[in-house]
């Protein structure tokens, strides 16, 4: 059972990265509206605001989808799907997608009951 | 991590310097930067580093503050560092003058160390320990070895 964690760049895609949950076999998954560091510093912190101009072409908001795993195959055809989705992950800015071991869960949809 | 020795020089630091205000303070923080062959333009640093002051002040309270800018004036990355006299109106959250003040000046192709640097100093300056020796140092060599003494 794993964690994965993506954080979305392209907020403008959530429906279609949501799509890609479902047709990979994710049962559910919580979505938080996030920020970059960056944008952060240069924003809100004024000792920063002088990067302000190296903020340019970057994406200020995104969002951090989490998510439950059971199967990690599930990830893998997810990765495949969100790859399609946005253009590639392996392009800066895009996003980051990762996943941490999970060695204990309770509340989670039950299997038999996931779509 | 990023290191101040190499950016910070023994005379780019003073102590109880006067300053009559804001600006002059930056000027006279240039002015420790001296002759370095790094510097094409100093007034054009000074500019460069009020016209920062106008995006939002550098003051970062307790009386410390750290004017900064990129310019192409500056061929690498340089920090001066001085006590005041007096304290000067930096905008600093608590409203507190600024006594300490480091100046930082780097060239646009250097943004990432700038950052990197600038956020050093901000950790040092939040510092009260530190921010007490600092102002304690007696003279401008004591000031710039206690800064570069917190590299790694």
């Amino acid at each position: 059972m794993k964690l994965l964690v993506f954080v979305l760049n392209k907020e403008e895609m959530l429906e279609e990265v949501l799509e890609a949950y479902v047709e990979a076999g994710v049962g559910g998954a919580t979505i938080l509206d996030s920020e970059g560091m960056g944008r952060f510093l240069a924003y809100e912190v004024p000792l920063f605001a002088g990067f302000k101009a190296f903020m340019k072409g970057n994406k200020p908001y995104n969002k951090t989808i989490i998510s439950v795993i059971r199967r990690d195959e599930v990830v893998d055809r997810l990765k495949a799907l969100v790859d399609e989705v946005v253009g590639g992950l392996d392009n800066p800015g895009t996003g980051i997608m990762f996943t941490i071991p999970v060695d204990w869960s309770t509340g989670l949809v039950r299997e038999e009951e996931e779509v | 991590m990023a290191n101040l020795r190499g950016h910070l020089a023994e005379t780019g630091a003073a102590v109880g310097i006067p300053a009559a205000g804001k600006e002059d303070a930056i000027r006279r923080l240039v002015g420790l930067l001296g002759n370095d062959a790094a510097i094409a333009d100093a007034d054009a640093l000074v500019e460069a580093v009020l016209e920062r002051e106008f995006l939002s002040p550098t003051g970062v309270g307790e009386g410390c503050a750290l004017p900064h800018a990129h310019s192409n004036a500056v061929a690498e990355l340089r920090i001066a560092v001085a006590t005041l006299a007096t304290g000067v109106d930096f905008g600093g959250p608590d409203g507190k003058p600024a006594r300490l003040v480091v100046l930082m000046v780097g060239p646009e192709s250097s943004a990432g160390l700038h950052l990197k640097l600038l956020a050093k100093l901000a950790r040092l300056l939040h510092d009260p320990s530190f921010r007490a020796k600092a102002l304690a140092a007696p003279d401008g060599k004591a000031l710039a070895n206690l800064f570069l003494s917190r590299d790694t």
